[in-house]
Parts: C-alpha cells; structure tokens; sequence
C-alpha cells in the first residue's frame, strides 16, 4: 500500500486563514471528542441551576432567583474562561506544542482565532444554552413566565461577559509568559466592581451587563431591563465590551505575530 | 581558526553562484538547476537574546539530496539556528534562504516544504498516533481522505507504529514518540527534513531504527539534523557542519573532515627491541609523530604520516631491517570524528 502523492490535492490556502480549518478542527475535537463538554455541562449545571433550586426550594421569590442566577453566572463563568483560555494558550507555549504547530503551514492569527472560536462555540451550548434552558423551564413551574426574547438577550450578555474575560485571558496569555500575571490582572477585573470606582466605569466596563453597582444596587444590571420587558437606560456597556473583545484580539493576534519560541 | 578556514571554505556546492543572484527565487522550479542551488543557505545570520549573541553571524550551506549532520557542544547555537531557518524566531542580524526563499519573508511557503522534529517533540496526549499524523497532514493536503489515510498509514509503517496507531500518545514511551515525531515530520513528502536532535532519547535499537530510516529517506529528500552522537553522525552523512559557541567552526564534507589536519595514522605493534626501530622511524622525513603505547611486551605505535603512500610502502620493512623485532600488526587507523570534534572544539577554545 503506497500513498499517490500526485493525487493528494495540496492545500491552496495561502492567505490568512492558512491552517484555520484543520486548528479549528482540532480545537473542537478537544471539546466535542474528549470528556470536557460532560464535565462543563455537570459544573455548570450544578453551580447555576443547582444554586438556583436551592434558593427556590427556600422560598425565594423567582424574580430574585433569576437575578442571582445571573449574577453567580458573572462572576463564576469568567473564572473559568480565564481558567481554560489561559491554559489554551500558556500551556501550548510551555508544553511546546505551539511551536510544533507553528512549524507547518498556518498563519499565527489562524492560530488563535481557531482557539476563540473553539472555545466561544464550546462554553455557548455548555455553560449558556442547556443551563440557561433549564432554568427557564424551572421557574415557568414556579410561575414566573419571563418573555423569552427578553430572557435570551439576557443570556446574551452572560456569553458577552464570558467572551470579554476569554478574550482577555487570551491577550494577556500572549503577552507574559508566566500564569500568574495573567490569573492575577483577569481576577482583578472579575471582581473590581466591587470597588466604589466601578460605578465610574459603569459604562466602559462589562461588570454593569449582569451585576448591579453602586450603593443598594443604584445601577441596575442590564439584564434586569432585557429580563423584565423594561427600556434600557443605556448600551454603552453593552457596545464598550464588544470594542474591548475586539481589541483584545486585535492585541493577541499582533502578539502572537511576534512571538518567538 | 585559520586551522579551519580551508574546511569553512570547503562546500560542495558553488557559493559564487548564488553569490551573483541576490534573488535566489527562480531557482527551485527546475530539477536541474534546483540540483545546482542549495537547499539552506545563510549569509551572516545572527541572533541576540536579551543582549546575549547566541549566534554569530552564520554562513552556512547545505546541498540538496544529502545527509548534513549539524553538531556542536551544548549551547553552541545549533537549536537557534534551526528556529531561525522554520520562522520560529526571528534573527537580529543577516538573511537566510530555503530552497531560494527568504526565510522571514516567505516562511509559510518554505513550511510546506519542510519536515521539522523538535528536540524535545510533543504532541497533544488526547490524540492518537493517527489523529496526530491526520492533523498533521491537514496541513498540507485538502484530500482526497482515502489518498491522507493511505499516507498515514504508510508512515506509521515505515516507523514501525503500524499495530499502535490507534493508540492515546500520553500512553506512549519517549522511543514511540519519537517515531512519531519522525513520522509527522515526513507525512507531508518534505524537501527537507530538519531533525533536532533525532535519536537523542533513543535506545541503541531505536537509534538504529532511526538511522535506518534516515537512510531510507536520503533518496527522497534532504537531512539537517542535529545530534551529540558522533558515531551516528560518521555512519549516515555526507556532509558536516560544527558550531561552537554560536560560531562556524567546520563546515565541509565528511571525507575532508576526517582528513582535516592532512595526516594519516598507521598503527604498527611489534615483538622484540623496538628503541632502535623508533629512532629509525622518527627519522624519515614523512614522519609527523609517533605514539607509543606498550603493553604485554609488545609496542603499539601509532604513526602520524603525511605521505600515506610511502608510509604504507616502507613501515613494515623499515621495521623488520635490522631484525630483532616481530610485527604483530599493521594497518591504517581509522579517524573518528569524535576525534576530530573534540580537537576542532577544543582548539576553537583556545583560540577565543
């Protein structure tokens, strides 16, 4: 058994996705093909809606259980954005699998946008659609009928989030070499909105999409007003982290265009 | 290093003509000029990392279809160069050129061309030898699937990973992977492959098995590959380049190598009263050196001569002259390139 090499048909892609098919490929092989999509469906199930059973088991009002889903959603889904995007990256350079890969034919933008993608594509159906589903279901039996466009946008911004922190995992992990700097700036941002300050970046910072700042909640989150059929007062935090997701892949790609291995 | 200059200048390949084309692009599309043009060359490439020199301004060639052993002292520059010439880092100082391309201008066309294993190779333990080579192969070819799983399969073969393919890599020894690591290097049909450090976690029977192959892909393509193992590097290549500390100390075909200081060695032992054989010995004028080794009332010694003709005419009957003495044995001595490396190193050393 001999392989023809005039009849293998050489790859013609010479532009910038050079080598994006077969690393996309890849990458959602290593989410579809592996034991990582279960798991994500079992924590996420389980910290959100299981969160969210328990509060509604105690008597709380569906309106707030809603609320609270959303907010553990805000602060716990960046954390493992920024878990998983960082080792995507951090641990491709240690390990030295990046410079294998980046040793055939691929561009280095093909590189990271396959492993955005990949990732975008598995947290969305994982740790948004089927717990997000489940939760709806959940409170109709409790009563509340949440309009289902309203509830969708909601769900949205909970993706949005995750992509602003994913994308910035991924910047900084094309920037330092080490974990730390990484895990320690991404956890900063996650939690700063606890600080007074947030209030004045309430518009060019993603905290105000799913948690309320300001003293006793002044500013709504904006996933209150999507959830609760209400106007919303402004789409600056909405607009302002999609910028920040480009930018930080813009960065990302003329890093990693740069780097040297 | 003037002891070098005339292996440094020694190539088998014209340098001149490359010399009058600044544009060394329009030479690979025919086989019978491309034959002419070197596969790897460079002018005064150089790397600094955080102000360190890693490598000095390196000119280096290496002809299409041969076997180049790259070798030097730990550090010496060797894995730096090899990251240069593949895009893997970018050079501080000089050019360089694959098969006429630029290397940092039109490295994605030189990577369809090159097989390359790293030296400590890795792959992603969830996939199995086959996924691996599939990925690989992806790469470089669109389809047809039947034609990609027909090459796999053929690789893994002549690796000798046939009845493994289907199994996890995170399951496999550091041999195994590095016949994987051969065998992804070479699933694309390269024009040259570049191996760092092929056979280093190697036992002797996969070091063979690699130097096996290696032989069965001269006809196919060109080697560079980086090794410590200088018996190795005797046995397979036709060419040698030395690097020590981020310099070319050596460049040229093995022969001339081994032949580098222009001196053949006899060993000649003999039985009886040997003092008055030396003394003749050392008075012939071909005669460079003699090392005298004795042992069980015999004297070995080893004849440095700078006419091997005449050395080989005369020495035996130049002992046996007066009588008294019995030649046990007597031949040419072989020289190892352990030898020569470690002499051109160690006087490279000396010279700094």
């Amino acid at each position: 058994m001999s392989a023809n090499i005039s009849t293998l048909v050489p790859s013609r892609n010479h532009g910038w996705s050079m080598g994006f098919a077969n690393m996309l490929g890849k990458e959602n092989t290593s989410w579809w093909r592996t034991r990582r999509w279960w798991m994500q469906c079992l924590v996420w199930l389980f910290f959100l809606n299981g969160l969210m059973a328990a509060n509604l088991a105690n008597d709380q009002y569906p309106e707030d259980a809603i609320m609270n889903y959303l907010y553990v959603a805000g602060v716990v889904l960046p954390i493992a954005a920024i878990i998983m995007g960082m080792d995507s990256i951090l641990g491709e350079i240690h390990s030295g699998t990046a410079a294998w890969v980046l040793s055939k034919p691929i561009k280095r933008p093909a590189f990271i946008l396959a492993k955005l993608i990949a990732y975008g594509l598995g947290f969305l159906p994982t740790a948004i659609i089927l717990p997000g589903v489940i939760a709806y279901l959940h409170l109709s039996v409790y009563g509340l009928k949440l309009p289902l466009a309203g509830f969708v946008e909601a769900m949205g911004l909970v993706y949005l989030n995750l992509l602003f922190f994913l994308t910035l995992t991924i910047m900084l992990a094309t920037l330092f070499r080490g974990r730390g700097p990484v895990l320690g700036i991404t956890l900063i941002v996650v939690w700063s909105w606890m600080v007074p300050l947030s209030t004045w970046l309430a518009d060019v910072m993603p905290w105000r999409l799913l948690i309320a700042l300001g003293e006793n909640g002044a500013l709504p989150p904006m996933c209150y007003y999507l959830l609760f059929n209400l106007p919303l007062p402004t789409v600056a935090p909405i607009i302002a982290t999609l910028l920040w997701c480009a930018l930080f892949f813009g960065v990302a790609i003329w890093r990693i265009s740069r780097e040297e291995f | 290093m003037n002891t070098f200059a005339n292996l440094i200048s020694k190539t088998n390949l014209s340098k001149s003509s490359m010399d009058n084309n600044d544009e060394p692009e329009s030479i690979i599309s025919t086989n019978t000029k491309e034959s002419t043009f070197p596969v790897i060359e460079t002018r005064g490439l150089s790397k600094n990392y955080k102000g360190v020199q890693a490598l000095k301004p390196l000119d280096l060639t290496v002809a299409q279809n041969t076997i180049c052993g790259f070798l030097g002292p730990n550090g010496a520059g060797k894995t730096t160069t090899i990251k240069l010439l593949l895009g893997l880092a970018r050079p501080t100082g000089g050019s360089g050129y694959m098969f006429g391309k630029d290397i940092e201008k039109e490295n994605d066309e030189i990577r369809r061309r090159v097989g390359y294993l790293s030296q400590d190779p890795r792959y992603y333990d969830y996939m199995t030898a086959r996924e691996t080579l599939r990925f690989t192969a992806r790469f470089f070819y669109d389809g047809p699937r039947k034609e990609i799983e027909r090459r796999i399969e053929e690789t893994l073969e002549l690796v000798g990973l046939a009845d493994k393919g289907d199994r996890q890599i995170k399951g496999f020894s550091g041999g195994e992977r590095q016949r994987l690591g051969i065998a992804q290097a070479q699933v694309n049909y390269p024009d040259l492959l570049i191996l760092d450090e092929p056979a280093a976690a190697l036992d002797p029977i996969g070091r063979r098995d690699v130097l096996e192959v290696m032989e069965r892909l001269r006809k196919h393509c060109t080697i560079f590959y980086s090794t410590h193992i200088l018996d190795d590097v005797q046995r397979v290549s036709d060419t040698v380049i030395i690097l020590n500390k981020g310099t070319l100390v050596a460049q040229g075909p093995i022969e001339e190598l081994l032949a580098w200081d222009h001196a053949t060695c006899f060993t000649l032992t003999v039985k009886g009263d040997s003092a008055a054989v030396e003394a003749r010995l050392r008075n012939q004028p071909w005669v460079i050196g003699i090392e005298t080794i004795s042992k069980n009332g015999s004297v070995c010694w080893q004849v440095r001569v700078s006419d091997p003709d005449t050395a080989e005419a005369q020495l035996v009957p130049l002992a046996l002259k007066s009588g008294g003495v019995t030649v046990c044995e007597f031949g040419r001595k072989a020289q190892k390139l352990e030898e020569v490396f470690l002499t051109i190193v160690k006087e490279d050393n000396h010279e700094r």
